[in-house]
């Protein structure tokens, strides 16, 4: 369960003030699949920065599975991150020097789950994103589609009961960017994980439970 | 894994990582070698003087009055169960004659049993009349020259080999033994009795008794140990040696900032990765361990390097110097080695610590967001 209440969040730039949000309040039930839509600047990454505690608001709450993130040291947000949120990010962020596998180890490792075990599942989540014979691969030697969907490998391993998804199809085309999304409702129907996603292409939309509008800071039309 | 990740890090800024480490080497190198050295100057000083580390040298209490040591007090020190051998010595000032040449000169007598525990000889036996080598060459003397001491008429049996000692310099000295001194100087008493103790760590046992035997009164005689006179000798070259060694830190020092900078360009390289990491759950400690991991190998491989080169270094400095290299694997000279490695290590590791702890204070999504 995700609460956002009435959260703001303002940058500083020199003496100029931006409000990348202004007073969002939205709550996802678990195992839903929220998409959120809204036109470039309006605040979308900056949402789901703060629903995955990467960042913290400048006032309002935002609540993980009744936690009060606010409340939180930066280990305890760390722990959350690594156990309870997957991230799957537009640029796919994976580390160069790793291979695929070893990419989808790290969140483990960070975990500290031994060797044998965060190898083998590792594995099974490399077969369950169609990549099964490409472990050994560096990133540069995948293609975009494949280097997102290690990501998502990546963000499962932990087992989080959430996955934010900011733009997973943005660098991709069409036919690699449906096999991403796929990948994704599966995860939410099949393993019952919460999705957020955010998005400003329209065609992503079917894919939620819900989709949350959002302008200018301000979630305008949610159904 | 975290091992694993650094290493490929490094691997990924090969030329980067290896003129960090030939910093490393060259710094610990240096270090080392040049404490091997320090150490084999020092071993082959002291070697001259490891014959005397034993001996103890008992005089008269000038203070008090006392110019000399009588033959009872020699039988009393005679009878400490740790003396090994006592040598009591007399001594004068007196002039030497040979062929017209004169010069005035320390004649010592010394009984003829004992000179040899003291002197060794270039040439003759110890039985007569002793010279010391720089007279020796003054006088242009031979083993069978008659010199006369003190307007007495003496043969040279036997010519001194070079040598040092604090007591008496055998250069310089003219020997005869016992009874011929008496006869020259009118049975003068002892100026001096140098003794041999049993063993290095039974001096201060010696030391103890001579003070409760002869000193019990009043007291008649003073007691200098060679030992002090040698622990002064170590300790000076061992100020030198590591005086010399700090120059050679330099080189070390300009490997650390060396390893600074390419860690600072390495953290700002890598912020996107950094905040991915403490994305997916890596503490600040994880990134603060990983960046010291990745110090850590450059400074373990380049000391270690380094720290087998610095045989070779100090092989090459004590060959060159010193034209011996029996003191290069000598385990004071190994301490040294190890000494190098330590600080090789540790200046890695300090030097990374400050681009270290730049890289785990990186906000996750600062970083992430980072171009
Ligand atoms: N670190 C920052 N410093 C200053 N301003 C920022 C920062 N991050 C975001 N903003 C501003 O906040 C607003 C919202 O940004 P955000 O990245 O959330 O938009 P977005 O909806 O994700 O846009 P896009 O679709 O282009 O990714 C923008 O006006 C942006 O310029
Ligand atoms: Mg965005």
């Amino acid at each position: 369960m995700i609460e956002l209440v009435d959260v703001v969040k303002k940058y500083r730039i020199g003496i100029h003030e931006v409000v990348a949000l202004n007073g969002v309040s939205l709550s996802v039930r678990d195992g839903e699949f929220v998409v959120i839509m809204g036109p470039s600047g309006s605040g979308k990454s900056t949402l789901l920065h703060l629903i995955g505690c990467l960042d913290k608001p400048t006032s309002g709450k935002v609540i993980i599975d009744g936690l009060d993130t606010s409340k939180l040291s930066d280990r305890e947000l760390t722990e959350l991150r690594r156990d309870k949120i997957g991230f799957v990010f537009q640029q796919y962020y994976l580390i160069p020097t790793l291979t695929a596998l070893e990419n989808v180890e790290l969140p483990m490792v960070f975990k500290g789950v031994p060797k044998e075990k965060r190898h083998s599942r590792a594995e099974e989540l490399l077969e369950l994103v169609g990549l099964k014979g490409k472990e050994d691969r560096k990133p540069k030697e995948l293609s975009g589609g494949e280097q997102q969907r290690v990501a998502i490998a990546r963000a499962l391993a932990n087992e989080p009961s959430i996955l934010l998804c900011d733009e997973p199809t943005g660098n991709l085309d069409t036919k690699s960017g449906k096999v991403v999304m796929d990948i994704i409702k599966r995860l939410n129907v099949e393993e019952g994980v919460t999705v957020v996603l955010v998005t400003h292409d329209p065609s992503l939309s079917d894919y939620g439970d819900r989709v949350v509008r959002i302008r200018d800071g301000r979630i305008i039309h949610a159904d | 894994m975290l091992i694993e990740l650094a290493l490929r890090n490094l691997a990924r800024t090969k030329v980067r990582s290896t003129l960090a480490i030939i910093g490393i080497v060259i710094g610990v190198m240096a270090i080392s070698s040049i404490g091997i050295f320090g150490e084999s100057l020092k071993a082959v000083i002291l070697e001259n003087f490891k014959d005397v580390a034993n001996e103890v040298i008992i005089t008269p209490n000038y203070i008090h009055g006392y110019t000399s040591i009588d033959a009872r007090t020699v039988r009393k020190i005679e009878t400490i169960p740790f003396a090994e051998t006592v040598i009591p010595v007399k001594s004068e000032s007196a002039l030497v004659e040979y062929r017209g040449k004169k010069t005035y000169v320390t004649v010592y007598g010394i009984d003829v049993r004992k000179t040899k525990d003291l002197f060794e000889l270039e040439r003759g036996t110890y039985k007569g009349c002793l010279v010391g080598s720089k007279i020796a060459d003054f006088f242009k003397l031979r083993v069978g020259s008659r010199i006369t001491v003190a307007g007495k008429d003496f043969r040279v049996t036997g010519i001194i080999k070079e040598g040092a000692r604090f007591d008496i310099n055998p250069n310089y000295a003219v020997i005869l033994p016992l009874r011929d001194f008496d006869r020259v100087f009118n049975d003068k008493e002892y100026s001096m009795v140098i003794v041999k103790v049993r063993s290095i760590d039974k001096i201060d046992a010696f030391k103890k008794a001579v003070d409760k035997i002869v000193n019990r009164k009043e007291n008649k005689v003073s007691v200098f140990e060679m030992k002090m006179i040698i622990e002064r000798i170590k300790n000076v070259f061992g100020k030198v040696t590591l005086f010399l060694m700090a120059i050679a830190g330099v080189s070390l020092l300009v490997a650390g900032i060396s390893i600074l900078n390419i860690m600072l360009m390495s953290t700002i390289e890598r912020t996107k990765e950094i905040g991915l990491m403490r994305a997916i759950g890596a503490y600040r400690e994880t990134i603060l361990k990983l960046f010291l991991t990745e110090a850590l190998i450059l400074g373990l491989v380049g000391s270690a390097v380094g720290g087998a080169l610095s045989f070779l270094g100090g092989y090459s400095i004590d060959i060159l110097i010193l034209k011996t290299a029996k003191y290069v694997f000598a385990p004071s000279s190994i301490v040294y080695v190890f000494l190098g490695i330590a600080f090789g290590i540790l200046t890695a590791l300090i030097s990374a610590m400050y681009p270290a702890w730049k890289a785990s204070k990186l906000e996750p999504i600062e970083a992430l967001r980072y171009e």
